[in-house]
């Protein structure tokens, strides 16, 4: 006898379109391969244990049948016996038959887990520019969770279900084909009530969806934003807002519910009513005196209609599970199978670097969103190279160029001559330290958020470069020093901090290019006098760009590049450009002329 | 957990609540009667011979089987409505507490959201099982003993040895997988960390080369998860085949225990099928059980975690005494002191006072109490010592709202709300015409972009506003707080995200816009707060000085500093 757990039927699931669902099944029973012995074994076992099920139910049938008509006694002891025997080796089978497909399974998706993080790693920056990390995230999270379900339940209930339904069905059609065709008219009946359940409810479960999606969106923004709210003393007309959306959910979820909770009750009426049916029907013929059908007869087939009808009603949810993670597979390969960002195959490996850099007619496009014009700059070793101009004019593009972020639409860019897209990746990035305008730390130690500057610096060089960042004095005075452990997103520091931080990771890289990205953009005008003092010290004898709002801080600049519109508009010392009288001094007054 | 759940039922839904399990218990009796009634055909129909009774206890069996689904059907949508409408009452009055303390309490708005969002979800599914499987699983268990126990009295020792046993091993079981599962799901809380700081990272990640790195700090949480997860799953497993096992002995023994008797005389055949049909009930009811009480324990925790965000609805905001808002719109601090710690307050003895129309400038270094000063004053915090006055009255004695129609203030993080860029500037006066609008963006030098929109004002604003650069997010944020023209304005570092020359126009429109306006400015910045009538500086919580411009350059030597990095001279030359 197998014990039916079954939850709520799924009844409707977003339409799910799937492109090329056999590739993606092969694909994903690859990541079984590994397990192909064990899971040959779980086979046999579940022959085992279903046939098991069939052999003890006829027996106890025919043990019933043996009171009627008065047999040895005896023979029913060693019968009972050897039926005791048979179900524990059963159970001892079970046992292991789920604990392997636990185990496979969790096995299969921690694979399959891997391989997304390992792909996701070498995307090129465009890829996560344009994918939500939520979406991403979703990915390796809930499809993954849906194909590890997947993966046990096709295995514990499409295997045995399918060996069930048709060792059941063999059986029961010999025991009697009149008792059959009743159990079949059974599942029939309730397969056609669900999906006219699931055909009217259809339209509130999608009006549910959408409000719920409504109703936790306002959540998320209100909360967000509940500075914003108490300022302007919007509560009530918020909370008005919010109530409609919970009140038109509330409504939508409760056609929707109310309608596909009476399911199982009606599930459990036709089971009710196809015992009744075949107890009558058998009692009948027993009675009519027509052959075949017995007691004991009665009894085994309502044990095995229960195994039976058990098994169709999961596998006709497992069509909507798989469906589903068949969906979710898809989303997961579409990661793993993301072009990754690689050397050209001529690339060659770069160790030192004098420093001199130059753009070359550089233009360069978001797919067809042109963003850079015709950029050329020559940076000798050693120079310190300034972008200025307005948000969004294309200062840090540029500069994402310098490191290969991104391909270029046309012209070169080269580093001591040599074409920055024939270096490897790795190489070049480690020459080049970019010190970004809203620097990332990790839930790590300070020492190593520093360390990931250069993996093989000392602790001394972790505390040097943090002192020359002037980082040392505040993590100093934190309960653990340099091991304290970040928040995520580093939430127990100021931004000012974080920069500091990112400086002393600068430091402690030693890359011979350097580029500041508004580097100095949040960190207190206290300290601000003393970094700049320290990233003066970071920027000597190396070749160095800085992006700035504040011109303050680059008038010493070799050279000044004003961008515009992703062109270079004006070029020279600050003395030149502030001769010229032209978009520089706009800018330069508009700072100063206050003053 | 009953009474958070009583709290948030009220009328109709609360007696759904109750009904539903009242009906359900139609539902399990008529369950209970299907196997009985079958037994008495065997035993009085088939035995005898008659077939009258073996119609007449058929029809019996379809008359419960229809009360069963229809009580079975009530009891779901009594439950459903039940749950929904505890689950909305709950959501509404949570955000309500959410929106209305002050002090989060020291919940981010993330937890909040999960709270509000999934953690009520929970409770809703709670009321679902409580009103159903609570009463149906126990019931169907008890129910189906008593009428094994009656139909059979010979066969019920076999029930009494084994539901016991069997009882006290799935408590085992449990007992041992819980912690398991927690743990489990501190692992995969720790696969997403890293999972999210690498999307979030990517860019530094590239540009250190961290690939490799990342990679072996993303394996070991892997590894982690797997060996935790597999634990976790391999203690439950051994749940369902021991309840199969017990039931099958119990079937094989009620058979040759019961076939003896039966050859005896004493036990008919109907009977003991009635007797394994009332333990597979009964076995089902227990796996049924096992599941409640996995989701019950989920429950609990969801409980406490929403017991925790109405905890925040004590120390609710006070009634102002005052009766109305004063006319005036000076701003006097009184030996003002505020922080948790008193070895080192927030704010140290602020005193100063802004004469109506008059502007104020406060800069200091991040930490130093800036902000605060505008949490004070817009009495987000009370528990400070001092006095506080707007127009001449305590605002302790205002109400909230009134003091907010007051006082507007641009808050550092641009913080828009979906809709369209007009209902977010009528967010202070949900009123204002058209001409208003207008004045507000020009204060904030963002009809520079509005009017190019085809839509102007009417363009839509998505979910926080993220349809707009950071700079235009920062101008309407400045809009807004233009638009309802109070009498005092605060610009809280409102322009950081805006670049200079922006930043010069919107400067140079609220010189222009000034009037009687009483503004305070904060910044960092030297350029946006020099113009101002009174400049204070902040130093760790304390004011170091204050005075015009020119007066500061001479007498703080701080301020004379940032005036030097900032505007001129630069420090790269020495």
């Amino acid at each position: 006898m197998m014990i039916n757990r079954r939850g709520p039927r799924r009844l409707h699931q977003e339409k799910v379109q799937l492109t090329n669902w056999r590739q993606t099944t092969r694909r994903i029973l690859g990541y079984l391969g590994f397990a192909k012995g064990r899971l040959l074994v779980v086979f046999g076992l579940t022959v085992f244990t279903t046939a098991a099920t069939i052999i003890g139910n006829r027996v106890n049938g025919v043990v019933i049948d043996q009171f009627l008509t008065r047999a040895k006694l005896p023979l029913l002891f060693i019968i009972c016996g050897l039926l005791a025997g048979m179900y524990a080796l059963s159970s001892v089978f079970t046992y292991f038959q789920n604990a392997v497909i636990i185990k496979v399974a969790q096995q299969a998706s921690a694979r399959i887990r891997h391989d997304i993080f390992a792909n996701l790693q070498r995307l090129p920056m465009r890829y996560f520019d344009t994918h939500d990390n939520g979406d991403v995230m979703s990915r390796l999270t809930n499809d993954v969770d849906n194909i590890n379900t997947a993966m046990m339940q096709t295995f514990v209930q499409l295997f045995t279900g399918i060996i069930s339904v048709i060792g059941m069905g063999a059986a029961m059609l010999i025991l009697s084909p009149l008792l059959t065709l009743i159990a079949l008219l059974s599942s029939g009946v309730t397969y056609l009530v669900t999906r006219a359940v699931a055909k009217v409810t259809q339209q509130a479960f999608v009006t549910q969806q959408q409000a719920l999606g409504e109703l936790n969106s306002q959540i998320e923004e209100n909360v967000s934003g509940k500075q914003v709210v108490q300022l302007f003393d919007h509560q009530a007309a918020t909370l008005a807002k919010f109530d409609a959306t919970n009140e038109t959910y509330t409504n939508a979820a409760f056609r929707a519910q109310a309608f596909s909770s009476i399911l199982g009750p009606i599930n459990n009426a036709t089971n009710n009513v196809a015992y009744l049916l075949i107890t009558f029907v058998g009692a009948w013929s027993i009675l009519a005196g027509r052959g075949g059908i017995t007691v004991g007869v009665i009894f085994t087939f309502l044990i095995y209609l229960r195994n039976f009808t058990g098994p169709i009603n999961n596998i006709l949810d497992l069509v909507n599970t798989l469906q589903l993670s068949l969906a979710s597979a898809e989303r997961i390969f579409e990661v793993i199978d993301a072009p990754r960002e690689q050397d050209r195959a001529d690339a060659v490996a770069v160790t030192t670097t004098q420093g001199n850099v130059t753009f070359d007619h550089v233009d360069f496009a978001y797919d067809t969103r042109p963003i850079l014009h015709d950029i050329n700059l020559t940076a000798k070793a050693g120079q310190m190279v300034a972008l200025v101009g307005e948000t969004g004019a294309g200062k840090t593009t540029i500069m994402n160029l310098l490191t290969n972020l991104y391909p270029l639409k046309h012209g070169r860019v080269l580093l001591d001559g040599q074409d920055v897209a024939a270096i490897r990746r790795a190489d070049l990035r480690r020459l080049i330290t970019v010190v970004q305008q809203e620097p990332f730390m990790f839930s790590l130690s300070i020492k190593e958020n520093i360390r990931l500057g250069r993996a093989t610096a000392s602790d001394a060089e972790v505390v040097e470069a943090a002192q020359n960042a002037h980082a040392d004095g505040f993590i100093r005075q934190l309960p653990a020093g340099y091991d304290t452990v970040l928040t995520e997103n580093a939430h127990n520091l100021s931004q000012g901090q974080r920069q500091l931080l990112s400086i002393a990771r600068a430091f402690i890289a030693k890359a011979p290019v350097l580029v500041l990205d508004e580097a100095t953009a949040s960190i207190d005008s206290n300290t601000e006098a003393d970094v700049q003092h320290a990233m003066t010290a970071l920027m000597q004898d190396k070749t160095s760009f800085v992006i700035a709002h504040r011109l303050s801080t680059i008038q010493h600049a070799d050279q000044i590049l004003v961008i515009d519109g992703g062109r270079v508009i004006e070029r020279g010392t600050h003395e030149q450009l502030l001769a010229q009288n032209g978009a520089y001094t706009q800018l330069y007054n508009s700072q100063f002329d206050q003053a | 957990m009953f009474k958070l759940l009583m709290a948030h039922m009220h009328g109709r839904a609360r007696w759904c609540f109750f009904l539903a399990p009242a009906v359900m218990l139609v539902e399990v009796f008529s369950d209970l009667q299907q196997p009985t009634l079958m037994s008495d055909i065997i035993d009085h129909g088939l035995a005898k011979g008659d077939l009258n009774f073996v119609i007449r206890t058929s029809l019996l069996m379809l008359m419960f089987a229809l009360i069963g689904v229809a009580a079975g059907s009530a009891a779901g949508i009594l439950g459903n409505y039940a749950s929904l409408h505890m689950g909305q009452k709950l959501r509404s009055h949570m955000l309500t507490v959410a929106l209305n303390s002050r002090a989060a309490g020291g919940l981010t708005p993330a937890t909040l959201i999960t709270r509000i969002t999934n953690d009520v979800t929970q409770m809703q599914n709670l009321v679902m099982m409580v009103t159903r499987g609570m009463v149906r699983a126990p019931m169907l268990m008890l129910g189906g003993m008593v009428m094994a126990v009656i139909v059979s009295p010979r066969l019920a020792p076999i029930l009494l040895i084994i539901m016991p046993l069997l009882a006290v091993f799935i408590l085992v079981v449990m007992k041992h997988s819980i912690p398991l599962y927690t743990h489990m799901q501190q692992q995969v809380d720790g696969m997403n960390r890293v999972m999210r700081e690498n999307l979030q990272g990517a860019k530094t990640i590239k540009a250190y080369t961290l690939e490799d790195h990342q990679l072996t700090q993303f394996n070991q949480a892997n590894a982690d998860l797997l060996d935790s997860s597999i634990r976790a799953s391999l203690a439950t497993v051994p749940l369902s085949p021991i309840i199969q096992l017990a039931l099958n002995l119990g079937v094989v023994v009620a058979l040759a225990y019961g076939g003896q008797l039966d050859v005896n005389g004493v036990i008919l055949d109907g009977q003991i099928i009635a007797f394994v049909n009332y333990m597979i009930q009964i076995t089902n009811a227990m796996v049924m059980t096992v599941n409640i009480i996995t989701a019950f324990s989920r429950a609990i925790t969801s409980a406490a975690r929403v017991q925790a965000v109405l905890a925040e609805a004590t120390g609710e905001v006070p009634v102002g005494t005052a009766g109305n808002a004063p006319s005036g719109s000076a701003i006097t601090f009184d030996h003002v002191t505020f922080g948790y710690q008193q070895s080192r307050p927030i704010l140290d003895d602020i005193t100063f006072t802004v004469p109506a129309g008059q502007w104020l400038g406060i800069i200091g270094t991040t930490g130093s109490g800036k902000s605060s000063v505008i949490n004070l004053l817009t009495r987000a915090f009370d528990d400070y010592q001092g006095v506080i006055e707007v127009g001449g009255v305590d605002i302790q004695h205002l109400d909230l709202a009134a003091l907010h129609h007051k006082v507007t203030v641009a808050t550092q993080e641009a913080m828009l709300f979906s809709g369209t860029i007009a209902s977010n500037l009528r967010f202070g006066a949900p009123e204002a015409d058209q001409a208003q609008l207008t004045a507000g963006a020009t204060v904030a030098a963002a009809t520079s972009f509005i009017d190019p929109l085809p839509a102007q004002y009417e363009a839509p604003v998505e979910q926080s506003g993220k349809n707009f650069s950071g700079g235009q997010r920062q101008r309407l944020n400045i809009a807004r707080a233009a638009v309802p023209d109070a009498d005092i304005l605060v610009l809280d570092d409102a322009t950081s995200a805006v670049d200079q020359t922006t930043n010069a126009a919107i400067q140079a429109q609220l010189t222009k816009t000034r009037r009687q306006r009483t503004t305070v400015i904060i910044s960092q910045r030297v350029t946006n707060i020099m113009h101002c009538d009174e400049i204070l500086v902040l130093e760790e919580g304390r004011i170091t000085a204050a005075g015009s411009h020119d007066a500061l350059i001479k007498q703080s030597p701080f301020y004379a500093q940032l005036v030097q990095t900032q505007l001129g001279g630069g420090r790269y030359d020495d």
